[in-house]
């Protein structure tokens, strides 16, 4: 009953919340002023449980449009930001149902050309349909799910039909795959158990992983689910050790993974443990800690740039302006916002109207230099390039245990082919 | 490992995870047992017990896995531990009992029962907005000893689970058995009317009764910590519902059924995950449950206590 209640009032302030935007945005013609301006769009959840990395993601994006301003602009236009939270306080981290509201927004105000974010997955979904409907492009530095934007399921997350949700990061499709190549071939892995949290990232990315085991001649000894409400896994790891696989794969998110790690270090502490960028995270290094920490493997979707010499001078002008350290999603949203900028620079000198139809359209066909490399996209807005980064966690008692910059060493791509 | 092996492995497994039960379980039989109450809110009492027993041993200047002691120190702090753990978290069930359930005795129908979902709720939700919902690494002073290596093994820290329920256990069972207020809580179990004729302060008794299921259930809270290295506001309910089942699977109101139904539990948990599908572990518990009370609709060892005809 109370939850019901709930849902209604919910639905209510939110229908009044987008009559009234839709009214503000009414209300105002693309002014033509001396001075001409766009905005772009950022969604990401600043609060709650992903604050710390969503927070560099940010930094990321507000650089590259600083910068642009700072050189006068782009093509005569200033760019303006919008940034919107789609965390709640209710839900203590990223909320699907903000996701939505802060989508409407971004779609009725007419200064929107483009969008950056989100971060997770589930908020790109509920955003994904509603930026269709508007034609507004949107590219994510972080969410790697990979239905979003396979054509499979276009009539539910782009029903317009163009692509609207561009990355620059690379899918689970990848994520998963790629690492069990790399298990093979350079960790000599013969034999693997799978596990998965029972999410949908998990499972998806827990099978994606098991399909290329499979097909490059790993023998998978068992695929199993853990329940992240569950405090006891004893029961799981003492099965899978009975076994003796070479390493232990978990697809999910930390949940489970805290306790999944604590756990197995204590029963089959030798056993390889790996996962994707749901074991990539500081409740890994804080909740789990050292030694039981030690060792495991963690992927992200997208190059390694951060140690990069290349990239050190834009990672002291971030450290810098910022006071902390980029991640290499905090890269892949710079690299985001560039797609953009340029796009918008594109659609202005061909002499085009600077909207958000004609920018998605620059950015379909985009081909940008960026930190990471050349970005292009897909017909489905998916990257060309299927980099994943393989990282390992080795404790270096010469920075804070909680440090994930310097706490995860990276040691290589995972190849999206596998060696023979 | 042996096939053998793995099945001894488990049993060690189900029954450290089972003495987590039993203690718990004692908690809901004690209070059902004299007043007929099933008490939810001893679900986050244990979890709040948890969190008590987290922050002494961080007071006690541990943190994580970085600081190791073995012998006297060792046993020190975690008697230490394991006596302000139970003192608070019985402080908590005593306070619960006086200001949410004492003024609904008496009430008919289901309102005390109901109350204690509440209590568990904000609990629960107290927690959350306070503290938070990160998981904790609980800290853990105890050196790793491991006997054996290849085939089965056999830590210090299920040695500790195991030592310390069954000294609770003890304790629990002669207090009940040979002292004055154990007697009288036999009375009031087995007619409240005439325990309080016969001189009895029910009050008293029930009051007691709330603060050694409450104090039991910290100490559950601690060995938990210390088994998993781990804490989270949300492990009440798991571990609180299994603790439940066992409760009823011995013969709720019966203590040592309680305890066998909990260790029983966690044999059924490991066990059953091994032979079947781990994610089929509460299929299997419930359908045991079920099946018990099929044909022994009281439980396993029934009620002791004679209830009113």
């Amino acid at each position: 009953m109370t939850s019901i209640r709930r849902r209604m009032l919910l639905a209510t302030a939110l229908g009044a919340g987008i009559s009234l935007a839709i009214a503000a945005g009414g209300g105002l013609v693309p002014a033509q002023a001396a001075e001409k301006s766009v905005t772009i769009g950022i969604d990401l959840p600043l609060t709650g449980a992903d604050a710390e990395g969503a927070t560099r993601i940010k930094y990321g994006a507000e650089m590259a449009i600083d910068e642009a301003n700072a050189k006068g602009g782009v093509a005569g236009y200033k760019l303006d930001m919008m940034t919107l939270n789609d965390a709640t306080a209710s839900a203590g981290q990223y909320d699907p149902a903000q996701a939505a509201t802060n989508a409407k927004k971004f779609v009725s105000d007419p200064h929107v050309v483009a969008a950056v974010g989100p971060e997770m997955s589930g908020a790109g979904k509920a955003m994904s349909p509603i930026l269709s409907a508007g034609n507004l492009a949107i590219i994510t530095p972080a969410s790697t799910n990979p239905d979003i934007t396979d054509p499979k399921f276009a009539g539910q997350y782009r029903p317009a039909g163009k692509a609207i949700y561009f990355r620059t990061v690379t899918t689970d499709a990848f994520q998963g795959p790629n690492m069990a190549n790399y298990m093979r071939d350079t960790l000599k892995m013969k034999s693997v158990y799978i596990l998965d949290d029972s999410g949908a990232y998990g499972v998806g990315i827990a099978n994606a992983y098991e399909g290329q085991a499979k097909k490059i001649g790993v023998k998978v000894l068992g695929h199993d689910q853990l329940n992240p409400k569950e405090a006891d896994y004893t029961t799981s790891l003492t099965k899978i050790k009975a076994l003796n696989p070479d390493a232990v794969y978990y697809g999910g998110v930390a949940g489970a993974g805290v306790k999944f790690v604590k756990q197995s270090y204590d029963v089959m502490p030798k056993t390889i443990k790996a996962g994707g960028d749901g074991v990539f995270g500081p409740e890994y290094l804080s909740a789990v800690g050292f030694p039981a920490a030690e060792g495991l493997y963690a992927t992200n979707a997208s190059p390694h740039v951060t140690e990069d010499p290349a990239a050190q001078a834009w990672v002291k002008r971030y450290s810098e302006k910022y006071k902390v350290q980029p991640d290499d999603y905090a890269i892949t949203a710079y690299d985001a916002a560039l797609v953009i900028i340029d796009a918008i620079k594109r659609v202005a000198e061909s002499g085009k109207p600077v909207n958000h139809d004609n920018v998605r359209d620059a950015i379909q066909t985009a081909k940008v230099k960026t930190l990471q490399g050349e970005v292009s996209f897909d017909e489905n807005g998916d990257i060309n390039s299927r980099v994943v980064s393989v990282f390992q966690i080795k404790h270096d008692p010469k920075y804070k245990d909680d440090d994930i910059i310097h706490q995860y060493k990276y040691i290589g791509v995972a190849p999206q082919s596998p060696a023979s | 490992m042996t096939f053998q092996d793995v099945l001894i492995q488990q049993v060690i497994n189900g029954v450290s995870l089972g003495a987590i039960y039993s203690l718990l379980a004692l908690g809901f039989t004690m209070v059902y047992g004299i007043i007929e109450l099933i008490n939810f809110a001893h679900f986050n009492v244990f979890m709040v017990g948890s969190f008590i027993a987290m922050y002494i041993l961080e007071a006690l200047g541990l943190n994580g896995q970085n600081v190791i002691l073995t012998g006297f120190p060792l046993v020190g702090v975690l008697a230490v531990a394991l006596v302000g753990t139970m003192l608070l978290s019985g402080a908590l069930g005593v306070l619960i009992e006086r200001t949410a359930l004492r003024p609904l005795r008496g009430v008919p129908g289901t309102a005390a029962m109901i109350t204690t979902i509440g209590v568990s709720y904000i609990l629960f939700n107290i927690v959350l907005l306070t503290i938070g919902a990160d998981a904790f690494n609980f800290p853990n002073p105890m050196p790793k000893v491991r006997w054996g290596e290849a085939g089965v093994v056999l830590q210090l820290r299920e040695v500790l689970v195991w030592v310390v329920a069954i000294i609770l256990m003890v304790c629990l069972n002669f207090f009940v058995r040979h002292t004055k207020m154990g007697k009288a809580m036999q009375a009031t179990a087995q007619d409240q009317e005439a325990a309080r004729m016969m001189g009895v302060e029910v009050d008293r008794v029930v009051m007691i009764t709330f603060f050694l299921g409450s104090a039991l259930a910290g100490a559950a809270g601690l060995i938990f910590g210390l088994y998993y290295n781990y804490t989270n506001f949300a492990i009440g309910y798991t571990a609180g519902l299994r603790a439940f089942t066992a409760a009823v699977l011995g013969g709720i109101g019966n203590i040592p059924g309680a305890m066998v139904g909990g260790v029983i539990i966690g044999l059924i948990e490991s066990l059953g995950g091994q032979l079947l599908e781990v994610r089929w572990t509460d299929v299997i518990i419930f359908s045991v449950l079920v099946l018990v009370l099929v044909f022994r609709p009281t439980g396993l060892f029934g009620r002791i206590t004679v209830t009113k005809s």
